[in-house]
Order: C-alpha cells, then sequence, then structure tokens
C-alpha cells in the first residue's frame, strides 16, 4: 500500500472515531449543574416576582432560559414525584411567589419553612408563580 | 391575557371559597414514549390547577418549559423543534368529571371517575375523554389519570429520521394533590 492512502485510510479512520465519540457525547449530555455555572442574574425572590407582575412579556425575555440565583423566605415545602421537590418562596405578594423544583432530593429535611435560602435555576416562565426549574442550593440558613 | 382570565377566575373563587374550590400549584404532569430505538420521558412539577367539586369542573395549566428530561438534548429538541415553546409557552386542560354523583367528596375513599375536556396543546385543541381515579383524603384530594395523545393530532412534526425514536402514542400521566383553597 502507498504511504499515500495509508495516511488517508488513516485520517478518515480517526475523523470517524472523532466522530462517533462527539455524537454520544452531545447525546448523553446531562442537564447543566447549575452549582458549577455562573449565573445571568442575582436577584430576591421579591423582585423576580415584581417584574412579571409587573411587565410579564419584558420580564420573560429578559428571565426565560437564564440561568437565575434568587435568594428569599422559604414559606413551603412540597414533595413532587420521583424524588424531586418543590419549594416556595415568599414574595411581595399573598398569591404569588417563585416556586422553584429540584430535580432529585435525598434529605427533604434540609429545607426548612422560614428558612432563608439563596438558589440557582432555569426560569422557564410565569403561571400564577415564577416557575425555576432544575434548581441547586447555594446557601440555605435559618 | 389568558393569564389574566385565569387570575380572574381564581380570585372569583378565592371570594366564594367555601372548602369546594381545591387547588394545587406543585401538581404532575408527565409524558412516556417507548420504541425499541429509545425511551424518552418529560417530567413536569410545576402544573397549577383548580378542582371544583361543586361541579367538577377543573382547570390544568403548564409551561412547555417546565417540561424536564434527563438528557439535555432531549428537552432542547422538545422546546426547540416540536413545541415551538418560545411561540407557544403554555399549555392547559379544562375539563369536567362527568360522574360526580359516584364521588363522595365528605367520605375518604377512592373513586373511578370518567372525565372529558379539551386540551390544548402547541395552540391545538382537541377533545379528550379518559378516566381516572379521585382519592378523598383528610385535609385534600389526590387525583390520577393516565391517557395516550398522538403528537400529530396537535401539529406536530416528528421529521422522519427521529420519527421511529418517539413512539406514535404518548403515555401522559397526571398526579394532582389538592389543598382546599383558603380564604384570605
Amino acid at each position: 500500500m502507498k504511504p499515500f492512502v495509508k495516511v488517508a485510510l488513516f485520517v478518515i479512520f480517526f475523523i470517524a472515531v472523532a466522530g462517533i465519540l462527539a455524537a454520544l457525547y452531545f447525546y448523553n449530555l446531562k442537564p447543566q449543574d447549575l452549582q458549577k455555572v455562573k449565573p445571568h442574574f442575582v436577584i430576591t425572590a421579591t423582585d423576580l416576582q415584581k417584574s412579571f407582575e409587573e411587565n410579564e412579556k419584558a420580564s420573560s425575555e429578559k428571565y426565560i432560559n437564564k440561568i437565575i440565583e434568587v435568594s428569599g423566605e422559604i414559606i413551603s415545602v412540597k414533595p413532587g414525584e420521583k424524588n424531586s421537590l418543590n419549594i416556595s418562596l415568599k414574595t411581595g405578594s399573598d398569591f404569588s411567589a417563585v416556586i422553584c423544583t429540584f430535580p432529585t432530593v435525598s434529605d427533604t429535611t434540609f429545607f426548612k419553612t422560614g428558612n432563608q435560602i439563596t438558589l440557582r435555576g432555569v426560569c422557564s416562565g410565569f403561571l400564577l408563580d415564577v416557575l425555576l426549574n432544575n434548581c441547586a442550593v447555594i446557601e440555605n440558613t435559618k | 391575557m389568558k393569564r389574566l382570565i385565569f387570575l380572574l377566575i381564581i380570585s372569583c373563587l378565592l371570594v366564594t371559597a367555601n372548602a369546594q374550590k381545591y387547588m394545587t400549584k406543585t401538581g404532575f404532569i408527565g409524558f412516556f414514549s417507548h420504541t425499541p430505538m429509545e425511551d424518552v420521558k418529560g417530567d413536569n412539577n410545576q402544573v397549577a390547577s383548580v378542582l371544583d367539586i361543586s361541579t367538577g369542573e377543573f382547570v390544568f395549566q403548564v409551561l412547555i418549559k417546565s417540561f424536564h428530561f434527563d438528557r439535555a438534548l432531549m428537552e432542547e429538541h422538545f422546546n426547540e423543534n416540536y413545541m415551538e415553546s418560545d411561540k407557544f409557552p403554555k399549555s392547559s386542560f379544562k375539563g369536567k368529571i362527568i360522574n360526580l354523583s359516584s364521588v363522595d367528596f365528605k367520605k375518604n375513599g377512592t373513586y373511578e371517575v370518567a372525565v372529558e375536556g379539551d386540551l390544548t396543546i402547541h395552540d391545538v385543541t382537541n377533545k379528550i375523554n379518559t378516566k381516572g381515579t379521585v382519592e378523598v383524603v383528610s385535609g385534600g384530594i389526590n387525583a390520577d389519570s393516565k391517557f395516550n395523545i398522538v403528537p400529530e393530532d396537535y401539529k406536530i412534526n416528528i421529521p422522519g429520521v427521529v420519527r421511529e425514536k418517539i413512539a406514535k402514542n404518548l403515555e401522559v400521566t397526571v398526579t394532582m394533590k389538592y389543598t382546599p383553597l383558603a380564604t384570605k
């Protein structure tokens, strides 16, 4: 075999393997661990809810799909399906909170009503409350 | 606008609340697709729902972006290619328990119910008829249902290359834990 053909075959083989590995990597990519990434916004629960209440359209454009670090007081803790957990944060409104969903939580006693918490989540928008998904705790104090 | 109407309904309910209305903001709706090639599931734990036990009417509302997947790429395709969640951010179901008389909301227990209503996904509305269970427990009501939907019924186009990976019929699971709507 000519050296040129050998090199060409090697290059093709290398590209094919790299392609398969890249495809597998992207396919298996998990949702981001928000503890390790910088938030796009740092805001209090009260200000975040107020922003959506006052102008849903502008706030949606600003916050949806963005990583938000939000802080506030826990007013309710509710276990969801499949080990997920929902906590609500106090806002200026009696009826509308910031609801944060954690994908898997092993120790639910970690979250207590009345605690001050700082967490990061991806904003999925505003229903009756501001909804954050894929949350991770940054700080949790009594 | 839809949210305003929803809020209006709820504030009306608040005024007249007399333990007839039940609510949750953290209900669960998930869907599951099984094919020999791949299993896909999306979970949403942020479902808002109100149930009126005097009429049997209920409403669900979800944000499409609240569906969560095991793989980041699935979530991206779901939002961008199939559901177009920037254009159609919400999905809703407005329905009714048909055999309301067979449920005794004063007595704890599990009751079989038949429900019908309008399901809106991807801005397309279809009638849904299905069965479910209502469980009356101390301090609340649990409701469960399972039914199938066909993505094409909601004008969700799945390209040929990946069509084999997504089931023709998606199984939708609904699990709600309602608590009485408190009067302020």
